[in-house]
Parts: C-alpha cells; structure tokens; sequence
C-alpha cells in the first residue's frame, strides 16, 4: 500500500515508526564503543563508521524483507502476537537492566568488530523491525525515511535519547500503547482472517480489548491493589473465553447466539458461554489464594 | 540491551511515569479502544435500532463511528483533548467541591468572608 506524502495517514505512520524506533532502540552507541576500545585510534574511526554503516544497512534490508514476508498469509498474525509481546516486554520494569549486554569482549581485529557491530545489532533489531515493518502498512518510503530519521539519532544521539526518556518516562508507555495498536491493525489484517472478521464484527472490539489488556498488563498491574491483582489474569482469559465460543461456531457450525438458539443443546452451549467461565474464575482465585498462604508458612518457617 | 534500559526511570516508567503523562497515555489507549469499537460496530444495525444518532454521531466527524478512520496522530490529539477536559473536570470539581464543603462546626467564623 502506498500512501499519500504528507497526508495525515503518511505522518501518522512515519511518527510511529519513530516512536518504536526510539523505544525498540538497541543500545548500538554502547556496543560500538565496547567492540572498539581495545583497537589502535586510526582503526577506532574505521570501525566506528562502517559498524554504523552495517548496522543500518542490515536494518534496511532486514525491515524490507519483513514486509515482504508479512504479505505472507499467517506471518501477518504472528507478527501481532509478537508485537504483543514485545509492547509487554518493554512495560515489564526491569530493576537490573543494565547489568546485561550482548557484546562485552572487545574485539581485537578490524573485521571482527565491524562483524560483531552488524551481528548484535541484527540481534537486537529483530522486534524493532518488526515493529516497524506493521506500522508502515507495507511501504519501502515509510520504512526507508523512519530508519533515516531515526537511526542516526539512535546512533549519534543516544543520551538525547536517554535523556528524553529519564525526563518524561510516558513515552515508553506511549510506545507500549503503539505498539499494541500495530499488534492490532496487524491481527484485523491477517489475509487469513479478514473474511472472519467482516462475517463477525464485534470480535474486532474483543480483540482490540485483549490486546491491550495483555500489552499494558504491566502497566494497569501496578496501580491495582493486592485484592484486585488477579483482574491481569482473568480480564484477557475471560475475552479469551468469549472469543473462543465465536472461533468454535465457526469452525463447528454451532450456534452460540441466543436470539438465534433453536434446540436445547444450543441453550446449554449459550449458558455454557455466559456462565461457564464462573466456575474457573472461582478455581483460580482459590488455587491462587492457596499458593500465596504456602509461600508464606514457608517465608515464615 | 534496549537504549532506553540505560535509563532507570526509563526501564521503570509504569512505577516513575507522572501523573499527567499516564493520563495523557490513558486517554490515547481510551481513543484507541473507542476507534475500534467504532470498528467493531456495524452502523447500519444501530441506524435500524435509531440509536446511531442519539448514542454515537455526536455531530459530524467527531463521533465514535468516525473515529474508525482515524489515524495515529489524531488518535494522539484526541487523547490530549480527553486527557485536558479531565483535568479540566477534576480542577473544577476539586473547587466546587471545596466550596461546598459545610464550615467547621465549633468554627468562630461560620461565614468564611474576611473583611
């Protein structure tokens, strides 16, 4: 799909894919400088240009290739579900994050660094280009002008980056939010389950539902008290529950709307579906309650 | 490693978020939900039920069904508007409630007027 330049739906997706840049960002600054430091200075320089190079021309290639294979039935699906993940991941507060690193050996020839550069940063880029590749909805300008505009802030400018985060940390959250509502209009655009989604309209505003209830989970989870905790769990199982019922009339051919329910078997599927998830919920508070008690006679004894 | 992790507050914002951003965030999500909500509904079933009207077109492009075609950036203002109006709301409500609020009982001055 090519969009219009400069049309509100153009800067829409070009800020998207920004913002998930900023916030997928790897840490390519410090990797760089931990891959050079043992190198003599003139060979520092190389390294320092052509690892930047590589970075972004691997990036390049890497988020075109994905929105080719997004066009791929399925892959557009996966993606989503990825993104999901990904949106949970970078809510969930991480206390000793800076204690890890993909490259912490300094590299000793000029190759080896530029090849270690390039590796990490394909490593690290991985959601991040997928990311980028849903919210671009299948444009090369789009891709090609986000990585422009952001990858050398990235690079270049990464304590302006950390900066602008330490100052107003909503942005991650706005980032989360983002990449949840790409994880979405990827789901709705699943070749696959189009067809599905026109035929059953209201699915789209579960999904969108459960989407959002898994990927800012970390977020709603900190501000709900002890007693309300297991809302993160039972709010995406219970529309897990409800979406389930609509798949399996599809795929069986039942009834599950009421309105609509002829024999005694379809009533029983409709009660099953409105009261059925009760007794689970009730099972999972009990079972969780007593799990909490045992971790407690334990702390104490 | 994120970029961002090198930050603590940044690896933490869910906990250091202020309060005005998370509402900003909030209302962006809220907009977001209602775009697919409008998404969701099939206008032609709430134009037959006569509820399209009084429930959702609250007048020309602003209304719930229209915000299905709405992009990210005015998904953004949206949440802004809706992130002012509530603290619009809650200031005004704070003072209105302030006002109300009875003087104390064994108070010297029933009649809070300093001349």
């Amino acid at each position: 799909m090519e969009l219009e330049f400069f049309s509100a739906a153009f800067l829409s997706a070009l800020f998207a894919i920004i913002l998930i840049d900023l916030v997928l960002a790897g840490d390519n600054a410090l990797i760089i400088g931990l891959v050079a430091r043992n190198l003599p200075k003139n060979t520092q320089n190389k390294v320092i240009f052509w690892g930047t190079f590589g970075a972004i021309a691997i990036r390049a290639a890497m988020a075109i290739i994905v929105v080719y294979i997004l066009n791929v039935p399925g892959f557009m699906l996966c993606g989503g579900l990825a993104l999901v993940w990904i949106a949970r991941k970078l809510l969930t507060p991480e206390p000793d994050a800076a204690a890890n690193h993909l490259a912490k050996a300094p590299a000793a020839t000029f190759a080896g660094a530029v090849r270690t550069i390039v590796i990490a940063d394909a490593v690290m880029g991985v959601d991040n280009v997928l990311a980028i590749g849903g919210a671009a909805h299948g444009s090369i300008v789009l891709i090609v002008l986000g990585l422009a505009i952001s990858v050398p802030i990235i690079v270049w400018g990464s304590q302006l980056v950390i900066k602008l985060v330490d100052r107003y940390p909503s942005v991650i959250l706005l980032g989360g939010a983002v990449l949840a509502w790409t994880a979405y209009s990827m789901i709705v655009r699943e070749p696959m389950l189009m067809a599905w989604f026109e035929a059953h309209p209201a699915t789209k505003l579960v999904v969108a539902i459960l989407i959002f209830s898994i990927s800012l989970g970390p977020w709603y989870s900190e501000r709900l008290s002890e007693q309300t905790k297991p809302l993160v769990v039972l709010l995406p199982a219970l529309l897990v529950w409800m979406l389930a019922f609509e798949v399996a009339a599809s795929v069986w051919k039942v009834q599950v709307d009421y309105l609509l329910a002829r024999d005694q078997g379809e009533y029983l599927l409709e009660g099953l579906r409105w009261m059925g998830w009760l007794p689970l919920a009730a099972l999972f508070l009990w079972v969780r309650e007593q799990l909490i008690q045992r971790s407690r006679r334990t702390a104490r004894g | 490693m994120l970029l961002i992790q090198r930050s603590q507050r940044a690896a933490n914002a869910v906990r250091t978020v202020s309060p005005g951003g998370e509402l900003f965030v909030a209302s962006v999500v809220i907009c977001m939900i209602l775009a697919s909500f409008g998404d969701a509904v099939d206008p032609t079933v709430l134009g037959e039920a006569g509820l399209e009207l009084a429930l959702f077109d609250l007048g020309g492009e602003f209304s719930v069904l229209a915000m299905r075609h709405w992009h990210l950036l005015q998904l953004l203002l949206g949440g802004a508007a809706l992130a002012a109006g509530i603290t619009v709301l809650r200031i005004g409500g704070t003072i209105f409630y302030r006002v109300l609020r009875p003087a104390p009982a064994g108070g010297v001055e029933k009649v809070p007027i300093k001349l």
